[in-house]
């Protein structure tokens, strides 16, 4: 069974699985997608920014996309490729699947996470494990979405019509911030303790790609403000990252 | 003839509908494939093994859904965030889209508005990326050492920076003085304790709490002056 289980994990009917569950989410995007511009074009919001919306959407995910192509591939070895493709299309999470999968095979009684140690029990039993382990999210959304933010909402429509910005718009903001302020505190703390607190020997290359993506970023930015460039706006995010990650193929680490 | 609030209150409605039904259909196709593959291969998941392993990291990711939910679900509004939940890859991907969407068209969260180009963005966000990678699976021969290659693996590496010193960028400038403390506290808490390094995605929780507490005090003062 271990000399083929990676082709059986990734033999036509596997494929047709994987490829079907990621064709139904793929309608119900587009369903959602249409849903939405109708509903914009019936409420009177301008097809010129929903248009915008989309097209900015679309170049910002290109790079990520890629970026979670690699984790498919990374999996692969392991887990053949349909259900790693499934996991990354739909529900999983770059930063979770590797963790979660080595963790599921650790319980499924597996050395390791690897093709030569992959058994077809072993896989059933990971695969569910990584499908429960991450669900959760669509249930609570499936159950309380609704009940949430109509409380959310009903509070904020107790607040005086008069005020220019409502809180709630400021906390997202705050909450973002607080977000990407705890990705880049790790990046100066791995930088300076990973290898022994306060050795400065750990990687710096997220710190230097974060800030070359940044200033790139900053001159997009005054282009757009200052030069009246503004259809910038709608790359200027993809193309930041995209200089930020040459800056680490430079540095080369 | 049906008024835009009508329009509105059907549409939210109709979302709530669908994306309960889309998210009990996905969750039961999810649970349901370790199955049918498994019988492709002749072989179950052995359950008690499921069970301790749920118990051993499961619960971790539980707890860190509950927060996703509760943090982004307002971030998202509904139809963005039933796709967000069933589409995946929330932090590194689908909030920073939604987020930089809402701003090149100047939406404010919780508006109807903002509904609509959440949803526009999510659901843009998923199929480029379903698209991408379906792409990636089909030329997955020819790309593998491409992808794969010792040069390009640091670009890939370090996705997640790139975007969020293009995003921190975009905020910061716009709340120096209420990005400036969280960085500083987050900064000093990895140094001093490294191994935190692992739990990113947890540390978000008190960061956000130390930013929204912090923009809480500042919008209370300008009430105060009378400046919103």
């Amino acid at each position: 069974m271990n000399g083929n289980i990676l082709e059986q994990l990734s033999s036509g009917p596997v494929y047709a699985i994987c490829g079907g569950i990621i064709a139904f989410v793929a309608l119900v995007c587009i369903l959602f997608l249409v849903r939405a511009w109708k509903a914009g074009i019936a409420i009177g919001l301008d097809r010129k920014k929903m248009k915008r919306a989309v097209t900015a959407s679309a170049s910002f995910s290109i790079l990520p996309g890629i970026g979670i192509l690699l984790g498919v591939i990374a999996l692969s070895g392991s887990l053949g490729v349909p259900w790693p493709w499934l996991r990354l299309s739909v529900i999983g999470a770059l930063h979770y699947e590797t963790q979660v999968a080595a963790a599921a095979a650790e319980a499924a009684g597996l050395p390791e996470l690897s093709g030569s140690a992959m058994t077809a029990p072993a896989f059933a039993t990971i695969a569910l494990l990584m499908s429960l382990c991450i669900m959760w999210g669509m249930i609570l959304s499936a159950l309380f979405n609704k009940r949430y933010l109509r409380r959310l909402h009903g509070r904020e429509e107790k607040q005086p019509a008069e005020r220019k910005t409502g809180f709630g718009d400021i906390a997202m903001a705050a909450m973002f911030i607080g977000m990407v302020s705890a990705y880049l505190g790790s990046y100066l703390g791995d930088f300076v303790s990973g290898e022994g607190l306060f050795s400065f020997r750990g990687s710096w290359t997220p710190l230097v790609v974060a800030a070359v993506s940044a200033c790139a970023m900053a001159l997009l930015t005054w282009l757009s403000e200052k030069k009246h460039m503004v259809w910038l706006d709608n790359f200027s995010i993809a193309a930041s990252m995209l200089v930020g990650m040459l800056a680490a193929v430079v540095i080369g680490k | 003839m049906e008024n835009r609030e009508q329009a509105l209150e059907r549409y939210m409605k109709n979302t709530h509908r669908l994306g309960r039904a889309v998210s009990m259909v996905t969750l039961m196709l999810l649970l349901g494939a370790p199955f049918m593959i498994g019988a492709l291969l002749g072989a179950m998941p052995d359950l008690g093994a499921v069970a301790r392993g749920f118990v051993s990291v499961g619960l971790v990711w539980t707890v860190s859904s509950v927060v996703e939910f509760l943090v982004y679900t307002p971030m998202l509004g509904a139809g963005g965030s039933y796709l967000a939940f069933i589409t995946g890859n929330l932090i590194n991907m689908k909030i920073p889209c939604a987020m930089n969407a809402k701003d090149i068209v100047g939406t404010k969260s919780g508006t109807r508005e903002n509904e609509i180009i959440s949803t526009l963005s999510i659901a843009t966000s998923s199929l480029v990326t379903i698209l991408v990678l379906a792409a990636g699976v089909l030329l997955l021969t020819p790309l593998r050492p491409v992808l794969q290659s010792p040069r390009l693996a640091p670009a890939f590496a370090n996705v997640v920076p790139a975007l969020f010193g293009a995003m921190g960028y975009k905020y910061y400038r716009q709340n120096l003085r209420l990005a400036a403390v969280p960085l500083v506290i987050m900064s000093i808490l990895f140094i001093l304790a490294p191994g935190l390094t692992s739990s990113t995605s947890l540390m978000i929780i008190p960061s956000g709490a130390i930013a929204i507490g912090l923009a809480w005090l500042i919008y209370r003062k300008h009430q105060k002056e009378g400046r919103v």
